[in-house]
């Protein structure tokens, strides 16, 4: 039971992981075979009994054919036996003539079927023989069944058994084996009529020859007994008489006419049984059934073989068909595997039957979706990114504004006329670098011009507190930044670093390249802070506390430079209490070319 | 990986259905040729120049060989009991034929020849065992000749019984008369052996001696020759003969021969071809004894003594 379940097991196992292809396979092929074998089956049963028809009907028309020759040959020799009786020796007075002369030219007519004829007295006694007519001394005929059973049944002729001609002394055939021929007669002697037995011995090889060489199908044979199943041909009868061979044949005597089965020696046999006409002698055919790799299982094997090549054929074109079917199901199964594993360019191939081919289309219908909703996931995603770059840069806009207006202000207020012309001048002038059609990458000069107006507004608004130093090292010519990004950093400076100065304060903006980088160091030399403060400034998870010193100004810098250019790119902030602050633009060393390329590729 | 796995199922399922086809197709060709398995040439060698006396054992041979596809060859020496021209034929058979058959006349120098020089292909021995022969077909010698022995002593009468012996050097008649004496001297009857040949001389200085009661041969030339004589000298003697011809039978039922000693000849052809074949196949060849019975003269017609004696042409 436990062995029975675990192979049910495993053939669940084997089904679940089996492809659709050899599960189609198989399938078709198991089906195909099992008709060929239910086909198969029945053909070797029709052919099995349409065979063993065959072979009877065979057998009883070779039967029928030796059956009419023996009798053509036995009712010869009757004839012969009536002629002697009923011309011979009806007609002859045994005390006037002898019946030799006409004995003889009978035998002679004969001589080729004929041993003997001869013609014995009640007794015993011989009256006349041809063509031998000495008595051997040891021979006493009265004794022979034959003579006993011509006179116990008058009526009828008999048959003898094959036996040795025991009677006359043959020089020539001292030891002939013959089949006598015997009949009660009445002799005629001085007119009065006796008991006689007439005996006509004919040549065995007469009957042997009308019963050799018969073939019957699958190596049978033919053999002829008397009624009692006694011998009296058979092909190989030395053999069975020499006691190297047994036959059947006292069983085969007692079975009625017609054919039988049976089993003989370990062997099936087909037997067919005729009994000879007015002798009661059997003709026995024998055909071995079943003969291993005999003719008939030539031919059953040669059905099989056929059986064979159909249902290998049928495998084959099974295979065919099923890879045809399963083929485009495996494709799209391999399509969507690719899917998954992320490629892009996987095309779903719409083939194969009807419903295959609306799940391909289905199919590729949905990968067509999810790639437009993709697409629109990321254009959204841009926008968004967009969008929040512009709300960074808006954050840093009111700020600004805010503080030049107030100093504009301020200065009016104050009269200083030329102070604020010359900081509304630079105001506008920042405005229209920060403008810059539009452009979010500007050259280098202008976002450091952009710097020297600011500082130049915040040097104003802040009484020449501190100085201002903007330097652009060689190599730095013909590059360019994300705009906007100098003026919070300077922002900061003033309002943190600048906040405690007196007249001594130093801002200083410095760029150059570094290889493929562009590094801006915005340095003031102000109250600093703890480096400890200088690392959080920068942090996402610092709340975002719209207070002076939170540092958002510095952070929007740092994402929208990330944003831009990704994580490599960004601040750094170097600071120590009471000796000054470094923030430290990284960025992406940019020409022309792929600033402005970097510009299409943000444009909504 | 998974194609593979399929294209090696579905190739493993063709090919058994391929190989099945072609099973299927070769096993008959196969059959057939095993069936028609090419003739083996078989050489018979016999003892006497007479082959009459060897005609019911040629017919079993015959019959045998026609069923089994042998080529017979049947070859006498010049001589009776021909030793040295025996030894000649089979050295001349022994690189042309499949399977030698042989009744050894000389069994000793046979044997010391054999031993030598080897055969060169398989022997079958008839009458006589050989120490180099694959297969031996003949009855129980001995016992033969005791059972031959026990007839004559049945017989009774007063004198010497004379075992005649032309063949000395036949181990199989040397048993037959060895058997015979043994029985005899064992109820007491006096035994003479007679030496002659198979050409008959001296045959009838022997059988004139006086005081006999009884003569035996061993072997069925012997026995017509002796039988021949008696017949023509009008001996009153009985005489016991081993193995019945046409001409024996015809001796036997005129009581010139009392008994004899008989068996199937052509179940002796028929086995020894049999054996040969089987041999001449690589197959192993294995013969029980024969059996063999005493007959008499008025016994001969008895439907299973004539069947044996006569053998159905």
């Amino acid at each position: 039971m436990a062995l029975f379940k675990r192979l049910a097991a495993r053939a669940r196992e084997g089904y679940r992981r089996m492809s659709i292809q050899l599960l189609l396979s198989l399938s078709f092929t198991a089906v195909a075979l099992a008709g060929i074998a239910f086909m198969g089956a029945s053909l070797l049963l029709r052919f099995s009994d349409s065979a063993q028809s065959l072979t009877q009907e065979a057998t009883q028309r070779v039967l029928a054919q030796v059956n009419m020759n023996l009798d053509s040959h036995l009712r010869r020799m009757m004839r012969v036996s009536d002629t002697v009786y009923y011309r011979i020796i009806k007609k002859t007075d045994l005390t006037q003539r002898s019946m030799g002369e006409a004995m003889s030219l009978l035998y002679e007519e004969n001589r080729d079927a004929l041993v003997s004829i001869a013609v014995f007295n009640e007794g015993g006694g011989l009256e006349t023989a041809v063509p031998l007519s000495s008595i051997k001394p040891t021979a006493f005929p009265n004794e022979s069944s034959w003579f006993c059973l011509a006179l116990e049944r008058m009526e009828n002729l008999h048959f003898s058994t094959p036996h040795i001609q025991e009677l006359f002394d043959d020089p020539d055939h001292p030891y002939r084996w013959v089949v006598s021929l015997s009949r009660h007669v009445q002799l005629t002697r001085d007119g009065n009529t006796e008991r006689g037995v007439l005996l006509v011995d004919m040549n065995f090889s007469g009957i042997a020859q009308v019963c050799r060489d018969i073939e019957l199908p699958n190596g049978g044979y033919v053999y002829l007994t008397d009624r009692s199943g006694e011998l009296i041909y058979h092909p190989r009868q030395q053999l069975i008489y020499s006691g190297l061979l047994e036959e059947n044949n006292l069983t085969a005597a007692g079975y009625p006419d017609g054919s039988h089965h049976e089993r003989f020696q370990g062997q099936e046999r087909e037997v067919t049984v005729k009994t000879v006409g007015y002798t009661g002698w059997k003709l026995v055919g024998v055909v071995p059934a079943g003969q291993l790799w005999g003719e008939g299982d030539s031919l059953l094997l040669f059905g099989v073989s056929i059986l064979l090549f159909s249902a290998f054929l049928m495998a084959f074109l099974n295979f065919r068909i099923s890879e045809h079917i399963s083929d485009p199901i495996l494709r799209l199964d391999q399509a969507v595997k690719e899917l998954e594993a992320g490629r892009e360019d996987v095309e779903i191939e719409e083939s194969g039957g009807g419903e295959l081919r609306r799940l391909s289309h289905s199919i590729a219908s949905m990968v067509s979706t999810m790639r437009h909703l993709m697409d629109d996931i990321i254009q959204q995603e841009a926008q968004k990114r967009r969008s929040e770059l512009e709300v960074l840069q808006s954050q840093i806009n009111p700020h600004f504004l805010y503080n030049t207006l107030d100093s504009v202000i301020w200065m009016t207020e104050a009269g200083r006329t030329q102070e604020a012309i010359q900081m509304v001048t630079s105001l506008a002038r920042l405005f229209r670098i920060a403008l810059s059609g539009g452009r979010r990458i500007i050259p280098l000069s202008d976002e450091l011009d952009h710097a020297r107006h600011y500082l130049s507004i915040q040097k104003i608004r802040y009484k020449n507190k501190f100085d201002l130093r903007v330097k652009a090292e060689p190599g730095t010519e013909g590059l360019y930044m994300l705009k906007l990004t100098i003026q919070p950093l300077l922002e900061n400076a003033v309002y943190h670093g600048m906040a405690g100065a007196e007249e001594d304060g130093l801002i200083s903006v410095e760029a150059r390249r570094e290889g493929d980088e562009l590094i801006i160091d915005v340095t003031d030399n102000g109250v600093g802070m703890r480096p400890e403060l200088a690392a959080t400034l920068l942090s996402d998870q610092r709340p975002q506390l719209r207070t002076s010193g939170s540092g958002i100004g510095v952070r929007n810098v740092h994402r929208r430079i990330q944003l831009t250019f990704g994580e490599a790119y960004g601040l750094t902030i170097f600071s120590e209490p009471d000796e000054g602050t470094t923030v430290r633009l990284r960025l992406p060393a940019l020409d022309g070319e792929q600033a402005a390329r970097l510009e299409q590729e943000d444009a909504p | 990986m998974k194609m593979k796995r399929n294209a090696r199922i579905e190739l493993v399922i063709l090919l058994a259905l391929g190989g099945g086809v072609i099973l299927t197709m070769l096993l008959p060709q196969v059959a057939a040729r095993r069936r028609a398995a090419p003739p083996a040439e078989v050489s018979v060698i016999l003892r006497e120049a007479d082959t009459a006396l060897w005609s019911n054992v040629r017919l079993g041979m015959e019959q045998a060989a026609g069923e089994l596809g042998a080529e017979l060859r049947v070859l006498t020496p010049a001589g009776n009991n021909d030793g040295a021209g025996q030894l000649d034929l089979l050295r001349r058979e022994a690189g042309q034929t499949a399977v030698l058959v042989i009744a050894p006349a000389d069994c000793a120098g046979l044997d010391r020849a054999l031993a030598e020089t080897g055969a060169g292909c398989p022997i079958v021995s008839l009458e006589s065992p050989l120490a180099k022969a694959d297969l031996t077909v003949a009855p129980d010698n001995a016992a033969l000749g005791a059972a031959l022995a026990e007839a004559a002593l049945a017989q009774g009468g007063e004198g010497y019984v004379l075992l005649l012996s032309a063949s000395p050097d036949s181990a199989g008649v040397a048993a037959r008369l060895e058997g015979a004496r043994q029985a005899l001297e064992a109820a007491g009857a006096r035994v003479r052996v007679g030496e002659t040949d198979l050409s008959g001389t001296g045959l009838a200085d022997l059988l004139k001696q006086p005081d006999l009661s009884a003569v035996m041969a061993f072997e069925p030339a012997l026995t017509e020759q002796a039988a021949a004589l008696k017949d023509s000298l009008g001996l009153d003697l009985p005489l016991y003969g081993a193995g019945v011809t046409a001409r024996g039978a015809a001796w036997l039922e005129r009581g010139v021969i009392s008994a004899a000693a008989a068996w199937s000849d052509f179940a002796v052809g028929y086995l020894a071809v049999e054996g040969a074949m089987a041999l001449a196949r690589g197959q192993a060849a294995q013969t029980e004894q024969l059996p063999f019975f005493i007959v008499r003269g008025e016994e001969i017609y008895e439907p299973e003594y004539q069947k044996l004696l006569f053998p159905v042409g």
